[in-house]
């Protein structure tokens, strides 16, 4: 993977070096620059991890590092969840958060052991910035603001999701002032967003990818506007001191409308001076949905990047996704300020979620504390029957936890509690056998829970995702090993400097694995480029050549499941790029020409004859039609598409197979070069008869009457000219 | 140390002196050859070449060594070479080998030290086995995958020798049927896969005839590039060996595609590749794995046999000619089957290179040990000549001045090369302990610094209502006691009263009592106090 890549080059070169990186075996032939387009936390955490370890004669691999990396993470998620809900509602409740972000399947599913990526430490600090947010609005103080501003910081340098943060504590606060909670609290919710926003801001600054964005990008502008509210409103509590009523409610309404028709101004100004980059082109900036699916084909393609289906929410969630609106309702019914948070945090993380499945990671943590929260709200209801007379009701101890730990003054106004008398009217009448039953029942879910969550992990998240297993009929696995066969056959065999082409979702792996230059990879910077790759595959042979031979590539690679049925081929994700293709050069391709009439896709005869002659076709079923994999079968049935295939006389001209796999799953061509071009269809000129006459340059043969054959002519300074004389 | 050549008496004494200083000499002129039985096998990539001596001493004076020759076109391809004395007891003892030079000759010669002197008139039969790496050359050198592997042979007719033949004869043997040309001195019979060639009599010393074989060989030309033996030795019991192979398919290299479906389909199909071979590992061997630098390889075997634990090693794809790979294979070992010590002396016995595959031929060998912390003394003893590297340091965990390794390279080597080798060291046992303090001390001093953090207070301000609420919590714990132990008197007094029902004996009743009612009220007594301080305590923590 390419994380791991650049770690091993933090490690072996140093920190700086890493940040001037420029990486030539990316991107040919543009290269990338690695230390200002990457959020290097991840690299940075793995290798300061690697150097203290290292540093006391523990001597481990980098490698290891990398891969236990995220379990370690994932443990110190579970730690900050557990914090984060004790501060929330209770200790039980925080256990049992803790406890299902341990191992709800949408969490592990990035925290498996040797998954190195942003989003598994990304997920902890993101508890953490909000445990520590939620503890500095508490308590006003500035240690713990400064604390949530250093792992913001660390949040800022791991995943470009830190967005989500910025948005969403200026949404808090905002959400606040509207519930006019903020008067009671001016103080302290005054200097923690504002200490947090200066601070947060410069150091988010200081990570090289990020930049000037936090002042330029719309994404971060919720976040400047809530704070020069904050101050605005500050202003106004200052002079309504000062001022008698009815001076102020001018003043007020004055002032309101200036600074709206200045702030709304600027933005316009600056939107249309593009100081702003509006709509800058980032997969995390969440509200752009819509414009993406329609206008980069590339985004949409991703799978991680379509919309969530309710299977992916109940798969990676089960239960906890019935339960989690219980647990928002409870906080929404005992509100007090953290827990408005929360109730935020809920409801636009589950919007994110619903537009992308990748961003079910960014849900997965508070989904688990909110559950938690109504879990142990119905076990302390229904549970704790006889402890119920001593001990207080849930609700009290946290409020006495606030209390203690806040020490604070302001509380106190606050404290008029109507709903302990609901509280304790909704106990009475509960019967020890309703009580067990709905007892039974919720540990009953409990256990479905985790029965489903070691299902989902050692199903669909442990198996590495370059070696295929399949099982047959007595049971023993059958490893296909063919990624990591053919990466390796690449690194062995092939020249160092080879370039090899291959759909970008391979880049990094042929990165990593085979250690050969790619011309385009996971990091989807350069959309041309990539449509540039797609047209060569969508293209005919000689168009493609023409392509290849500008890129200067020297194999081929692409990926074909038509033999043992694996459906992750080239040949489905053809479509994207056609797509793509065609959304940069709409003259050379055009989506419908792969279409039959009747707008089918098919690789059969009834294919029309654009795909059955394109490269990526060519390539994938070269050889394929003499091949019989069955007895029931024709020759040249692929088992993916189920279709006998329409073209089963393919022959190369520029091309020639250069190694395919065991099964067929990687085939690897080599582009031939220019030298052993097709022989010419006509007789080859024939240029070494000896002319009739000798020619000569006049300049010569004018100072000479006449020449003697085989005469050596001797100039002076110079060797004797013996072309003449051959 | 070299030693002097004995010398004919033809020989000057100036040119003896020349002669003595570079080690050059002329063999004895009166051992012969008497018969010579030529054997070279060329079904493997190597060139194996046996020749069976009846070496005779037609002088007076008896002969001490013998001279060995390799004509100068195998020399420098030259793995391995052995003399042998067949003896009549039938058993076959090495002979020692020295190399040397002979004046006016190319080639490399090698004396051969007799164990008991050859006299006059006497015979002896000697077996000299000689193998070469890198002689066949495949020809053509670039083939398709349907093409068999073809390759050419070139050598001699004749047996290179210092001294003159009576009879010789040679035989060939191939690897397959089809041979394309093959010289034929003396109309050679050739049947099957043998090509027979004499007998040859009364050849001059120092004669050569070319003979040049063309023939099928699809035998795997695997050859080892490089191989890194790193062998790890620890006291506490185990021995961990991991060789890092990088093979080549040394053959003729593929020209044109790959095509994998001729390969599957077609059992003649790049017949010269390389699927997969065995390699032999001690009978010992555990945890063994096999990896390259991008994870496991899963196509291997393992299977466990009495004396040896086989492996079959299959590289991620085959190997076609021109193809390498590049692999890394471990496993464990029980020390005491290799470690042996006699107080502070340890001996370490292993094989110097071990078995990758049948016929194997290794480039290059560095051979990497890593002794204990602390081990000093080193010597190897090493069955034939390697080159010593100076020692490096290797620090893995828990290590503070390293570990000391012994590093040694050696270039061309083969089966035969499969020897024991030992390594003598001293170390002080009292080391061992070393590591396990280091841990035991790492922790205490880490729970000592908890121990001393938690007790000191290292906060800037000070909190009074912080200070009060642990006053207060201390006295009430004072208090709980103070509780606890006027209810222990309680107790006695119960129990007074019982003894006083059963024995009536009111005197020590009244005397008792008095006791506790004194203990008792001085103890409510400071329960008082205490409470009242308590209650000050409370009324300063209520005021912050």
């Amino acid at each position: 993977r390419f994380n791991y890549r650049s770690t091993h080059h933090l490690t072996t070169n140093g920190f700086y070096e890493f940040l001037n990186w420029f990486d030539e075996r990316a991107w040919y032939p543009l290269g990338r620059i690695v230390g200002g387009t990457v959020y290097p936390g991840l690299m940075v955490t793995a290798g300061l991890i690697h150097y203290v370890l290292n540093l006391l004669h523990i001597t481990v691999h980098i490698r290891d590092v990398c891969v236990f990396l995220a379990p370690v993470f994932s443990g110190l998620t579970s730690i900050s969840t557990f914090l984060l809900t004790r501060e929330l509602w209770n200790q039980g409740a925080g256990l049992l958060a803790a406890c299902f972000i341990a191992i709800v399947p949408g969490y592990i599913s990035r925290s498996v052991a040797g998954s190195f990526d942003n989003e598994g430490i990304a997920i902890f600090a993101l508890q953490f910035t909000y445990y520590l947010w939620v503890k500095s609005v508490k308590t006003g103080s500035v240690f713990w603001t400064i604390g949530c501003c250093l792992s913001y910081f660390y949040m800022v340098s791991a995943w470009g999701g830190y967005v989500f943060i910025i948005n969403l504590i200026p949404l808090h606060v905002f959400v606040l002032l509207l519930m006019q909670r903020y008067s009671r609290r001016v103080y302290i919710a005054q200097t923690a967003y504002s200490t947090f926003y200066i601070v947060g801001l410069v150091l988010s600054m200081q990570i090289p990818f990020v930049g000037f964005q936090p002042i330029r990008t719309s994404e971060h502008m919720a976040a400047a506007g809530v704070f020069a509210l904050l101050q605005a409103y500050a202003f106004l509590q200052y002079l309504k001191d000062r001022l008698t009523k009815q001076e102020f409610q001018t003043l007020f309404f004055l002032g309101v409308s200036l600074a709206a028709g200045a702030v709304f101004l600027t933005v316009i100004y600056l939107t249309y001076t593009a100081f702003i980059v509006r709509w800058a082109v980032s997969f995390y900036s969440f509200s752009w949905d819509r414009y993406a699916k329609i206008h980069i084909p590339i985004i949409a393609s991703v799978s991680e990047h379509q919309p969530t289906t309710w299977v992916s929410f109940f798969f990676d969630l089960h239960i906890l996704v019935c339960t989690f609106p219980a647990g928002l309702w409870f906080c929404i019914k005992n509100i007090n300020d953290e827990r408005v948070f929360v109730a935020l945090y809920a409801i636009s993380a589950v919007y994110f979620a619903g537009v992308m499945v990748r961003l079910m990671l960014t849900l997965t943590p508070v989904v688990c504390m909110l559950s938690a929260v109504a879990f142990s709200n119905v076990f302390e209801h229904y549970l704790g029957d006889d402890l119920k007379r001593e001990s207080p009701p849930a609700e009290d101890s946290s409020d006495e936890d606030d209390k203690r730990s806040a020490g604070n003054l302001y509380d106190k106004a606050g404290k008029v509690r109507k709903h302990v008398s609901e509280q304790e009217k909704a106990e009475e009448g509960l019967g020890p056998n309703i009580k067990s039953i709905v007892t039974m029942l919720m540990l009953m879910l409990l256990m479905m829970f985790a029965v489903h969550c070691t299902w989902v992990t050692s199903n669909a998240y442990s198996s590495p995702s370059v070696v295929l297993a399949s099982y047959n009929h007595d049971g023993t696995r059958n490893i296909l090993d063919d990624f990591r066969e053919a990466y390796y056959w690449l690194r062995q065999n092939t020249d160092e400097h080879a370039r090899v082409m291959s759909w970008w979702d391979y880049g990094y792996q042929i990165a990593g694995m085979a250690n050969r230059t790619t011309l385009v990879d996971n990091n989807t910077w350069n959309n041309s480029h990539i449509a540039l790759v797609g047209k060569a595959m969508s293209s005919n042979e000689s168009a493609a050549y023409g392509i290849m031979q500008s890129l200067d590539v020297d194999y081929v690679l692409i990926i074909f499941g038509g033999v043992i049925g694996y459906s992750g081929d080239d040949i489905n994700k053809f479509l994207w790029m056609v797509r793509i293709a065609e959304g940069e050069h709409p003259k050379d391709i055009r989506e419908s020409d792969y279409f039959t009439p009747q707008g089918e896709f098919r690789v059969d005869k009834a294919g029309s004859p654009t795909l059955l002659n394109c490269l990526m076709y060519k390539m994938s079923y070269y050889r394929f039609g003499e091949m019989q994999l069955d007895f029931r079968t024709p020759p040249g049935f692929d088992r993916t598409r189920n279709a006998e295939i329409g073209n089963k006389d393919i022959k190369f001209k520029h091309l020639e197979e250069a190694f395919t796999s065991e099964h067929w799953l990687v085939r690897i061509y080599k582009v031939k070069k220019m030298e052993n071009r097709e022989p010419l269809d006509h007789k080859p000129r024939v240029t070494n008869i000896f002319p009739k006459q000798k020619y000569l340059s006049k300049k010569i043969a004018k100072r000479k009457r006449g020449y003697i054959k085989n005469k050596l002519v001797l100039k002076k300074g110079k060797k004797l000219n013996k072309k003449a004389v051959q | 140390i070299m030693q002097r050549p004995a010398l004919g008496w033809s020989v000057p004494g100036f040119l003896l002196l020349v002669a003595g200083l570079c080690g050059a000499e002329a063999p004895d002129a009166s051992l012969v050859n008497e018969e010579v039985k030529r054997t070279v096998d060329l079904s493997s990539h190597l060139a194996k070449i046996t020749a069976e001596i009846l070496l005779a001493n037609q002088g007076a004076s008896p002969a001490h060594s013998f001279v060995v020759a390799l004509e100068p076109e195998l020399a420098g391809h030259l793995a391995f070479v052995g003399v042998t004395v067949k003896g009549e007891e039938e058993e076959d003892s090495a002979l020692e080998l020295q190399e040397t030079t002979v004046r006016g000759q190319s080639g490399r010669f090698f004396r051969a030290q007799l164990p008991s002197a050859l006299a006059g008139g006497a015979r002896l039969r000697v077996a000299v086995e000689t193998v070469f790496t890198h002689v066949l050359r495949p020809f053509p050198t670039r083939i398709t995958q349907a093409e068999r592997q073809l390759v050419v042979f070139e050598g001699s007719h004749y047996l290179y020798s210092p001294y003159a033949t009576r009879a010789q004869s040679t035989r060939v043997r191939l690897a397959s049927k089809t041979v394309e040309s093959y010289t034929k001195l003396g109309s050679p019979s050739r049947s099957e896969e043998v090509i027979e060639y004499g007998p040859f009599r009364d050849v001059a010393p120092y004669s050569q005839d070319a003979m040049k074989i063309h023939y099928e060989n699809n035998s795997p030309f695997l050859t080892i590039s490089s191989l890194t033996r790193t062998i790890e030795v620890s006291h506490w019991g185990n021995i961990a060996v991991e060789e890092t192979v990088d093979l080549r398919h040394t053959g003729a290299t593929l020209r044109g595609p790959f095509s994998r479906y001729d390969y599957q389909r077609q059992s003649d199909s790049g017949v010269s590749s390389i699927k997969s071979f065995k390699t032999i590992l001690p009978a010992a061997a555990q945890d063994v794995y096999y990896r390259d630098e991008i994870g496991n390889i899963s196509t291997s075997h393992l299977l466990v046999l009495e004396d040896s634990v086989e492996m079959e090693i299959r590289p991620r794809f085959p190997l076609f000619g021109g193809w390498k790979t590049h692999y890394i294979i471990g496993y464990n070992l029980p020390s005491y089957e290799y470690l042996y010590t006699l107080g502070d002396q340890y001996a370490l016995k292993m094989r110097l290179v071990d078995h990758v595959f049948d016929d194997q031929v290794m480039d290059s060998l560095t051979l990497k040990i890593i002794l204990p912390e602390g081990a000093r003394n080193i010597h190897v003893d090493t069955p034939y000549p390697i080159d010593r590297i100076p020692d490096q340091l290797h620090y893995t965990y828990l290590d503070t001045f390293g570990r000391p390794v012994v590093v040694a390279t050696k270039t061309n080597l083969v089966e035969q090369h499969i020897q024991d080798m030992v390594v003598h060291y001293t170390f002080n046992k009292i080391l061992m302990l070393q590591e396990p303090l280091l841990v035991v001390g790492a922790f205490y001093i880490l729970f000592f610094t908890v121990i001393v953090y938690v007790r000191l207070d290292f906060s800037i301000t000070k909190d009074p209502a912080a200070e009060v609420r642990m006053k207060v919590a201390s006295i009430t714990e004072q208090v709980l006691t103070l509780v606890n132990r006027r209810l222990g008197l309680y107790r006695h007094f119960d129990e007074a009263v019982n003894k006083y029902k059963q024995s009536r004996d009111s005197g020590a009743l009244n005397s008792g009592r008095k006791t506790l009612e004194a203990e008792h009220r001085a103890l409510t007594n400071e329960i008082a106090s205490l409470q009242a301080r308590l209650k000050a305590e409370g009324s300063d923590l209520a005021d912050k």
